[in-house]
């Protein structure tokens, strides 16, 4: 009903939003936040578990798609559970991505605060980062899509460009023991990881506007195995690099990663300035294909126009923004938000798709014995 | 509505009447052969072919050895008049306009019909190479201001039947002819549906160039990019034909428009095709190169001066704060300055006469140059970065291409000024959401780039040998999708 006919995507469109939509969250903290947990060099284990975690779950959410092709999940979980329910669970679903949105320009202004623009009042950065967005999704999906595509091989090639730079002062020593002390630790760390694949759960909205919607699976596994291989290399770079008390320390580590070596005789000495470049980028597309997830579901929980469900949500997010008073409560914001997107996507998805499983087995039965 | 009297001289006064308003119309009595039938012809001195007239018409008539039978119209059609356009009209409100346009008006006592014969003489320019598209190497052709030239040097190009060349008539009170010219066998016919609706829905009395199409029929005319190519090469018009392209010609200008554009096209020339395809490769990423420069490099100096001095190397940042000591302005004022001075001298040099433009150069390079900087207005990098910028911008092989280039710097200058490198990243971000919002002609004006078309990017950033480009850009939907056969 909201959804244009000539708006589709294709396959690889949907895998990169997949991919942006993930990697805005966890280049600069990821190896923080795990080397936290785990307390030893086997960060890049954990990051491999979370990754096939995270496709595990893909997989569960596309599989719950292909049965209702055409829809989004706001529409079928109110087929599976009821027209209350369902909305409710919707309703979550808005939340939810409009504290993402807010989180991740929230994280993004501390970094340019810190970084970029030490007088510029945090608020003014912010809203033009929002109408610069909005610009952008009010285009609709294929737009977003099209504008993603541009953004991740950029990405991908000055990350690796960048962050392998440091190979040169990459120290193994810092990488062993390797299973050192035993698997624990590693599942310890195993959390932290897993938040960083949030960002997957969009799969469920995609799959309403793909060319080929019984491709999803394809396209979530693609558009996960794509950041986790980001991933992993930032693990390994920075632990390699700063080693494991190093990381733990510093609060964006995938930065001084990247401060922590010279090239000279180029124009650009240090590379932070590249990184940061491509990181504002990713956070704007994780803002648009999330601030465009919560409108859509918005329009069609109440049947309203999505560009109408647009203007009025960013307003809110920005209040949600403006809430965490510095950067630990910003951090406790973002294990909130952690949290609750492993109930909302990791659990839900599950018994969704169970119950649909049942209802269609349970319709399946009575037909056979209507016949 | 006056028809045409069977009596000669009514008719004759009748024109004479109207000819208060047209000085240029001379009317020529006579007597057709011995049948002594009054006769007279109708034309407009300088537009008609004095020389037809007289050999063809005047001689022909003047020369009939009637046997006594009466003259008939299809006697005087079929075996006096030896020119090969004519027509009949019944109406002075009919004829009038196509002798203004230079055909010849016969009437003939006792006939109620003007015969209408063509006798339009095309005052044209030679064939010159087009002055706005330079190139190396490649054909010294470019289309001049008549349409009939210019169509048939399209036709010239090679032996082909499947080459339509669709007239359409053009503004209700200064009526035009206009040319819509597609590969039959190769167009989208939607796409072609699409230029002539559009063409079809244009308002206007008058249409003086070929701009004014472009901007009736183009997509967004908000958006600083142009979305119809104009082009004054045959061999641009050829190729785009080729790949499944849509040009129009107009009469009265030698710029013929393409669509629907892709913003990839605004970086190629011919040239690319022509030279082998090392060269074209490099010279297109070198064209690539150099629109970034031209687009980004005055906000960069702002945003690393104003903003984030530590982020350049420190020797260089030291030298470079250094050199702004006595510079009273802000980086954002300081280079508002001497890039408005180039423009306007860019400007300038447009207008001059060719002998005036070196001068003007070496005054404008010395004056803004060397004297800006002693006097302590603009830092000497800064002289740099501006030379650098403009230069590139040169590189941009086409002009209007080349214009949105200039006036998004000044919008990114400001993004720079306003959040730094911040901002200078919201300003591409926004550039690239609109680049992929725009369509051209249904074409996503960021194609072939996105949405990936793999095949499509052998003749993207780079130039691929001729011999692997085997299939037309998929982006187009063309019936035809390879090149090598028909």
């Amino acid at each position: 009903m909201n959804i244009n006919p000539k708006d589709r995507i294709n396959t690889i469109q949907a895998a990169v939003i997949v991919s942006n939509f993930i990697l805005g969250s966890g280049i600069l903290t990821l190896s923080r936040a795990t080397a936290e947990k785990a307390g030893t060099p086997d960060v890049w284990i954990s990051v491999l578990i979370g990754g096939l975690i995270a496709i595990a779950a893909g997989v569960v959410m596309a599989t719950l798609n292909k049965s209702y092709p055409e829809q989004t999940v706001y529409q079928y979980n109110r087929i599976i559970v009821g027209r209350w329910f369902g909305g409710f669970i919707g309703l979550l679903f808005v939340c939810y991505f409009c504290m993402t949105a807010a989180y991740q320009v929230r994280t993004l202004t501390e970094v340019t605060g810190l970084f970029l623009l030490e007088g510029t009042p945090p608020w003014a950065s912010v809203m033009v980062f929002m109408w610069v967005s909005l610009y952008l999704m009010v285009g609709g999906i294929n737009p977003i899509a099209r504008l993603f595509e541009l953004i991740l091989p950029v990405t991908i090639i000055i990350y690796l460009l960048v962050t392998l730079m440091g190979l040169r002062i990459l120290d193994p020593n810092n990488l062993r023991p390797v299973l050192g002390q035993g698997i624990m630790p590693v599942l310890a760390g195993l959390k932290a990881t897993v938040f960083s694949f949030t960002g997957l759960e969009v799969i469920l909205i995609l799959t309403a506007f793909m060319k080929h919607p019984n491709k999803s699976v394809k396209a979530v596994v693609y558009g996960i195995v794509m950041p986790m291989g980001i991933y992993l290399i930032t693990a390994v770079m920075a632990i390699g690099v700063l080693s494991v008390d190093g990381v733990v320390t510093r609060t964006w580590p995938t930065l001084d990663l990247v401060r922590s070596f010279e090239l000279t005789g180029l124009i650009f000495e240090r590379f932070e300035s590249l990184l940061l470049v491509i990181w504002i980028m990713q956070i704007y597309s994780t803002f648009t294909i999330a601030i465009y997830a919560a409108s859509l579901g918005l329009s069609q929980l109440f049947n309203v126009k999505i560009q109408k469900c647009m203007y009025a949500l960013l307003p809110i997010v920005f209040i949600i923004w403006a809430i965490p008073k510095n950067i630990n409560e910003l951090s406790a914001f973002g294990d909130f938000i952690g949290n609750i997107s492993l109930y909302l996507f990791g659990i839900v998805p599950i018994v969704l798709l169970l119950l649909s499983k049942w209802k269609k087995g349970s319709t399946e039965e009575t037909d056979e014995a209507e016949s | 509505m006056i028809e045409v009297n069977n009596n000669l001289m009514v008719n004759l006064t009748l024109i004479r009447e109207q000819m208060v308003y047209h000085s240029d119309v001379t009317i020529r009595e006579f007597l057709i052969g011995n049948s002594g039938v009054a006769a007279a012809i109708v034309f407009a001195n300088c537009l008609a072919d004095r020389e037809l007239i007289d050999l063809h018409i005047l001689k022909a008539l003047m020369s009939v050895q009637g046997d006594g039978t009466p003259i008939t119209k299809s006697f005087v059609t079929n075996q006096v008049l030896s020119v090969s356009q004519i027509t009949e009209v019944v109406s002075v409100e009919e004829m009038m306009p196509k002798v203004l346009s230079g055909s010849t008006a016969l009437i003939i006592d006792g006939f109620t019909e003007a015969i209408i014969i063509g006798t339009i003489k095309n005052k044209t320019r030679n064939i010159e190479e087009p002055i706005s598209e330079a190139l190396v190497r490649g054909p010294r052709v470019g289309f001049n201001e008549s349409l009939t030239d210019n169509a048939a040097i399209l036709r010239r190009h090679g032996e082909n039947a499947s080459l339509a060349l669709v007239s359409m008539h053009i503004g209700s009170r200064a009526k035009k002819e206009l040319v819509i010219a597609y590969m039959k066998d190769i167009a989208d016919p939607n796409l072609v549906d699409e230029v002539r609706k559009r063409i079809g829905k244009i308002e206007m009395d008058n249409v003086p160039e070929s701009g004014y199409i472009e901007q009736l029929i183009e997509d967004n005319y908000l958006s600083p990019f142009p979305q119809v190519q104009s082009t004054e090469r045959p061999d641009r018009v050829i190729s785009a034909l080729m790949e499944g392209r849509v040009a129009i010609l107009l009469d009265g200008t030698p710029f013929a428009l393409i669509a629907p554009v892709t913003f990839s096209m605004l970086l190629q020339s011919p040239e690319d095709y022509y030279e082998r395809w090392m060269a074209g490769t490099l010279l297109r990423l070198l064209r690539f190169f150099a629109a970034l420069v031209a687009l980004l490099t005055p906000a960069m100096y702002i945003s690393f001066i104003s903003f984030h001095p530590g982020l350049i190397p420190t020797k260089l940042a030291l030298s470079i704060i250094g050199s702004r000591v006595g510079v009273p302005f802000s980086s954002l004022v300081e280079a508002l300055i001497m890039e408005v001075a180039i423009e306007i001298l860019r400007e300038a040099g447009l207008r001059l006469p060719k002998p005036i433009g070196p001068a003007m150069g070496i005054v404008g390079g010395l004056i803004i140059g060397e004297a800006a900087v002693q006097a302590g207005i603009v830092s000497p990098i800064l002289v740099i970065v501006v030379a650098v910028t403009a230069i590139s911008s040169f590189a941009i092989p086409q002009y209007n291409a080349g214009i949105s280039l200039r006036m998004l710097r000044f919008v990114a200058m400001f993004c720079a000024a306003a959040f730094g490198l911040y901002g200078v990243v919201l300003f591409i971000l926004m550039l690239c959401a609109h680049i992929v919002k725009l369509k051209s002609f249904g074409v996503p004006y960021a194609s072939p780039a996105v949405p990936y078309r793999l095949n499509d990017w052998k003749d993207f950033f780079v130039r691929m040998p001729l011999f692997m480009m085997k299939s037309r850009p998929e982006m187009l939907h063309t019936k035809n999708k390879k090149r090598k056969r028909l």
